[in-house]
């Protein structure tokens, strides 16, 4: 499968639902090859529409399985578990972050009326985003389907310095953490690793 | 004052010492501040900044006299407890930890029991009759070292202390500690201290144990002092929740001096941090020694409470004790509960820690998918997941409330929840809430717990409550405002630069 179509298909998957319109960001593929596609799917029964969103259907979902293990083979295993573990470092920095701009103690939510505290949490996730890219960079040389993630975070980072608080960590929007989120899962894929056993480890709750 | 055999690089930590922050580091200048107000703490000496500044500025070398300073200034320590640093007699073991003048992240953590061999191993087990405990402390000691200091500790007690020593100095000018300090307009020379403080036991004799101690109850707030106490329990033991934990009146019964001595030394921390106190502690053979102590977290209750009540004993003033208590926490108090008389009748089916509050109830399902088209088609659900994947984020939005069994408070689950208002308990423990599939519970989010069936849930009205009345009382009068809500009215407060 090439890598738009493997795109849009793990894009269906790691959304759960997701509108057609809001398909091409989110996949990195543009409109009318992610259109194409799209009615591809639909028409060989591996997507299925209920509501106006996409869904995988069952179908969808093994072969989404069997693309990704395909994808996995040509992947430098002990590379990807190297730069996943350094991927590890950030995240946690990430959670704590996230954590920052939702709650100011442990029991009191920041409500967005001071400035300052929340410049100050952009700020950190602006320096966090930049010391990120060389290893985003290095995870896309690695496993080029990852491309459009780069452009994914800039975007997420530029609303959120634009003004827009909602992209720091809206979900069901490319928000910052969604991305992250979104990111997260595509790493423990390709590593050959579960969301359970990492969460069991402390590394991917 | 005059200060004993030691230079002004390493520096033995003493009562009413002149020690300044930016020199020897918030958590020594703690130390000294407690020790000064007449509260046993164990020894300590430290390794003042300016050391780190000639480490760096020499690159990456201690300045010779150093390790015989470090040397000179552990006699203090070993003066005041009795034992020897590397001794196999009554061996002396202490802690290690960074500390610069404004704590920062990624500076190096806490490296515990450091001193010991398998020599010391051997002593500790002969002195405390217990080698379960000395092979557990040394295990703890081997990985937390290998994890802080990154290097498997040599048997030489010296050679571990000075590998500690380099690795919080070398930590200072880590990537996250710099990024730190250039985020924050930090001076980038002004370097961290060591703290080097004696291990004390509890786990020595029939006179010793551990425990934490509040000045005031945490949960109500009611003015008498709260603790646990674990008799031969050593120090890194979390006392509290477990269940050999005993009321701190079997410490008054057994060692009546160490709990008068601990009690009164409450009465000079709060009085001296003007709030309310929790306080670690450790008896060793009789002898009270205070490890830690810190302004304690407590329920909105305790938190208005203990406002109010500071207020009446002269502590804080009307506009201090306003500060006390936020808007958020009027809330919570406001916020309806569920009925205290159903849960005591409803034994908990799980537990968990608090994500994002809020009461509900519901039809536990275990599928997003499942979760999305139940709620679509009008019921109430609630999602049990044993952790969160990006594809549950649709049904965790369509239901009432989610519970995890792994993850902690900063897991993805607890993000998405509260961005959503979503009631959120996470971590409550591998095939806890996914076997209630199916079944009618109700999860309370405040305390993080789950019930079967649907529990009555109370709503608290205002005027009802003494201590509301009261301190509606006080920000009306204090902002000539005569808002009768008194959330309303502590939002206005902290509008107008109150805390």
């Amino acid at each position: 499968m090439d890598i738009d179509r493997l795109r849009v298909l793990q894009t269906i998957r790691l959304k759960g639902r997701v509108l057609p319109a809001d398909l091409p960001a989110s996949a990195g593929v543009d409109e009318s090859n992610c259109a194409t596609i799209t009615q591809d799917f639909l028409t060989s029964g591996m997507a299925e529409e209920a509501r106006g969103r996409l869904k995988l259907t069952t179908a969808g979902r093994e072969r989404l399985a069997e693309s990704l293990a395909t994808e996995r083979d040509t992947i430098d295993d002990r590379t990807v578990r190297d730069l996943y573990a350094q991927f590890g470092d950030f995240n946690t920095e990430l959670k704590s972050l996230m954590t920052r701009w939702q709650l100011k103690t442990a029991d009191t939510p920041n409500l967005h009326d001071d400035p300052d505290y929340d410049r100050a949490v952009v700020d950190d996730l602006a320096a966090l985003d930049a010391r990120f890219r060389s290893l985003l960079a290095r995870l896309v040389d690695t496993a080029p389907r990852l491309g459009h993630y780069p452009r994914r975070f800039a975007d997420a980072l530029a609303r959120v310095q634009a003004g827009d608080h909602s992209w720091f960590a809206k979900p069901l929007a490319d928000s910052y953490h969604t991305v992250w989120f979104e990111l997260h899962e595509d790493l423990i894929g390709l590593a050959g690793l579960t969301r359970l056993e990492e969460a069991a480890a402390g590394r991917a709750e | 004052m005059m200060v004993p055999t030691s230079t002004v690089r390493v520096q033995p930590i003493l009562r009413d010492g002149s020690l300044t922050r930016e020199s020897a580091g918030g958590k020594a200048w703690g130390i000294q501040r407690m020790l000064t107000l007449g509260i046993p703490v164990p020894p300590a000496f430290v390794v003042t900044t300016e050391v780190c500044r000639a480490y760096h500025a020499g690159g990456r070398a201690l300045p010779a006299a150093v390790l015989d300073e470090v040397r000179a200034a552990m006699v203090h320590l070993e003066d005041a407890t009795g034992r020897q640093f590397g001794g196999t007699e009554r061996p002396l073991l202490v802690s290690v930890r960074s500390g610069a003048a404004v704590s920062m992240p990624g500076m190096m953590d806490t490296v515990l029991n450091l001193g010991m061999t398998t020599a010391i191993q051997e002593a500790l087990a002969t002195e405390t009759v217990d080698p379960a405990y000395a092979n557990d402390t040394r295990r703890r000691f081997l990985e937390q070292f290998e994890n802080v200091v990154q290097t498997t500790p040599p048997e030489d007690p010296w050679a571990q202390l000075d590998l500690a020593i380099r690795a919080v100095l070398d930590s200072w000018h880590s990537t996250r500690a710099i990024a730190y300090r250039r985020s924050r307009g930090l001076d980038d020379d002004a370097g961290t201290a060591v703290t080097v403080q004696a291990m004390v036991f509890g786990n020595l004799d029939d006179a010793s144990g551990t425990g934490v101690l509040f000045s005031r109850d945490p949960l109500s707030g009611n003015p008498a002092p709260y603790g646990e106490w674990l008799p031969r329990g050593q120090g890194e033991e979390i006392v509290s929740g477990r269940a050999d934990a005993r009321p701190l009146d079997a410490l008054a019964a057994h060692l009546p001096s160490a709990h008068d001595e601990l009690l009164a030394a409450a009465r000079v921390l709060e009085h001296d941090a003007r709030d309310v106190q929790d306080i670690e502690f450790t008896v060793q053979s009789g002898a009270l020694w205070l490890l830690q102590t810190r302004s304690a977290k407590r329920t909105p209750r305790a938190a208005l409470r203990c406002a109010i009540d500071l207020q009446r004993d002269g502590v804080l003033s009307v506009a201090e004790a306003l500060d006390r208590v936020s808007a958020e926490q009027l809330r919570a108090l406001l916020r309806p509960s569920l009925d205290p008389s159903a849960v005591s009748a409803s034994p908990p089916v799980a537990a968990g820690k608090p994500a994002c509050p809020g009461i509900a109830t519901g039809v536990v399902v275990t599928d997003a998918d499942e979760a999305e088209r139940r709620a679509d088609e009008g019921e109430a659900v609630i999602l049990a997941r044993p952790t969160t994947d990006p594809d549950d984020v649709a049904g965790m939005s369509a239901a009432v409330a989610v519970v995890t069994e792994l993850g902690g408070a900063t897991s993805h689950a607890a993000v998405v929840c509260r961005e959503m208002a979503v009631p959120c308990v996470v971590g409550c423990g591998v095939d806890t809430v996914t076997a209630l599939a199916g079944k009618i519970a109700t999860v309370d989010a405040d305390t993080g717990t789950v019930y079967l069936g649907e529990l009555p849930v109370r709503t608290p009205v205002a005027a009802e409550d003494p201590d509301l009345v009261l301190f509606a009382g006080w920000l009306r009068d204090a902002l000539g405002d005569s808002e009768a809500d008194v959330v309303k009215i502590k939002e206005r407060h902290q509008q107008r630069g109150g805390l």
